[in-house]
């Protein structure tokens, strides 16, 4: 299908397997599709693959569902969609951000925070989830994707 | 937007104005003066009514609800920045999406259910689409195609912002998408023919539209118009049915396309009454020297004086057999 790709059972329970691993997570409430070799695509829809395969020679099929993660070396990296949706199953590796750092978190900024942690953790502010972000060392680097962001106050 | 219109409108499309309102006319010109008010879906995907009524008046916004039955519906009332809506951090997280009420009609009126296949044959920006996937519950599938892959990715964005997990997007000529589809054998629960149209409706937000403005464009737009509905109602199910609507007053545009339709589909398709939560009028049977069909005249007609909206147009055309 173009260059999208269904995941097989085996495949899927892999993704669920690491996504419980690092966020303790149980069920990805959906089809994965495979978009490229790293980014991932939840639809909740009820087209099974036969069907996908009858509409793929209808028209091309720009998108299925809408992004939820990428892969980043052996990890996964959820969209602010991804988190949402999996928030009441995120047991772990949750930052709670406060409304000052909530909103530098959404204008894009990496944050100057020492978590304790290495990877990626959830960025959270009270029930909002807000994405993914990389904890290192002395900062958590910013994913958010520019038409997702808070302007800036003195910007036109 | 200032009180003034920075346009001016065409003496012809005045004409026909005047021929459609009659006495009414002086209300029209005035309404247009005046702009538009502030509307916001609340995306149920994301987040409750009560829930986002609450966030937003905490950050000093005055609001109401002006349907009973819809509380996902919100007017602001206070004087916003221009651009403050689509700025907020509810907004960017999905928890609503900023739409003219007029825009919202077309889905009160196809009413998608949990389960359902639905088509949405010309969806992009998406605000349409989005608000089918809520009625939806993020269940069944929504097929939504556009033929611009600009427009497309604005949808594909839009999409994932309201977290419509639902929908697949397809890019291909409307018309052509629909032979296909029915080469395919697809059959569809409810299809939203939201046709591209001269935008007449438009006027309070949009000033570009009196400056394109011109009857060539009409007559020509109609055609793709009858073409998309025809072409919708071939893979329609029996039962099925479809809401074409448009954004625009011109009569060429809404009940000819439809009375082809039913000329087309004889015996096959009926219109059916609407119910919305707001004033509209019926449909036209006659216009210049045309005669219509009298089922027109279970279509709507929004014009922007009475609900204080965009103008709109829209008919329930259902398959009996």
């Amino acid at each position: 299908m173009n260059n999208i790709k269904i995941l097989d059972t085996e495949e899927h329970a892999e993704i669920e397997n690491k996504l419980h691993k690092q966020f303790g997570t149980d069920i990805i409430p959906g089809i994965l599709v495979m978009r490229g070799s790293e980014r991932l695509f939840l639809f909740t829809g009820n087209f099974d693959e036969k069907e996908i395969n009858k509409l793929e020679k209808c028209a091309f099929i720009e998108r299925m569902g809408i992004y939820f993660a990428k892969i980043v070396d052996d990890s996964l990296r959820l969209s602010i969609e991804g988190s949402q949706i999996l928030k009441e199953q995120i047991k772990k590796n949750i930052f709670e951000l406060d409304e000052k750092q909530a909103e530098e978190w959404m204008k894009g900024h990496e944050l100057p925070i020492k978590t304790g942690s290495h990877g990626f953790i959830i960025m959270k502010h009270e029930g909002d989830f807000l994405g993914t972000g990389k904890a290192s060392n002395e900062k958590i680097g910013n994913f958010i994707p520019k038409n997702r962001r808070l302007r800036e106050r003195n910007s036109s | 937007m200032g009180s003034k219109r920075d346009y001016e409108l065409k003496p012809l499309f005045l004409e026909r104005m005047q021929k459609l309102l009659g006495k009414e006319m002086p209300a029209y010109l005035e309404i247009l003066k005046k702009p538009i008010q502030n509307s916001i879906r609340c995306n149920t995907l994301k987040i409750s009514p009560e829930e986002l009524l609450s966030r937003l008046r905490n950050k000093g916004w005055e609001i109401i609800q002006p349907f009973k039955n819809h509380p996902e519906v919100m007017i602001i009332k206070n004087d916003l920045a221009p651009g403050e809506l689509g700025r907020s951090m509810e907004h960017l997280l999905g928890y609503y999406y900023v739409q003219e009420i007029a825009s919202m009609l077309p889905i009160f009126a196809l009413k998608p259910k949990p389960r359902e296949l639905v088509l949405d044959l010309a969806a992009a920006p998406g605000s349409k689409t989005s608000q089918i996937a809520a009625e939806m519950k993020n269940t069944g599938t929504i097929i939504a195609n556009d033929v611009s892959i600009g427009r497309l990715k604005i949808l594909a964005s839009n999409m994932e912002r309201c977290g419509a997990t639902n929908s697949i997007l397809t890019k291909k000529d409307g018309i052509a998408l629909c032979k296909r589809l029915k080469q395919e054998g697809f059959l569809f629960d409810k299809i939203l023919v939201d046709a591209p149209c001269s935008g007449e409706g438009t006027l309070r937000s949009s000033s570009a539209t009196a400056r394109m403005w011109n009857p060539k464009t009409i007559k020509s737009l109609s055609r793709l118009q009858k073409g998309l509905l025809t072409s919708a109602l071939e893979i329609l199910r029996p039962e099925g049915e479809i809401v074409y609507s448009t954004c625009t007053h011109a009569p060429e545009e809404n009940e000819e396309v439809v009375d082809f339709a039913l000329n087309e589909f004889k015996g096959i398709v009926k219109v059916e009454e609407i119910k919305l939560p707001i004033k509209c009028r019926p449909g036209l049977t006659t216009w210049l020297d045309n005669q219509y069909s009298k089922q027109l005249k279970l279509s709507c007609r929004i014009y922007p004086q009475d609900n204080d909206t965009e103008g709109f147009f829209l008919a329930k055309i259902k398959k009996i057999k």
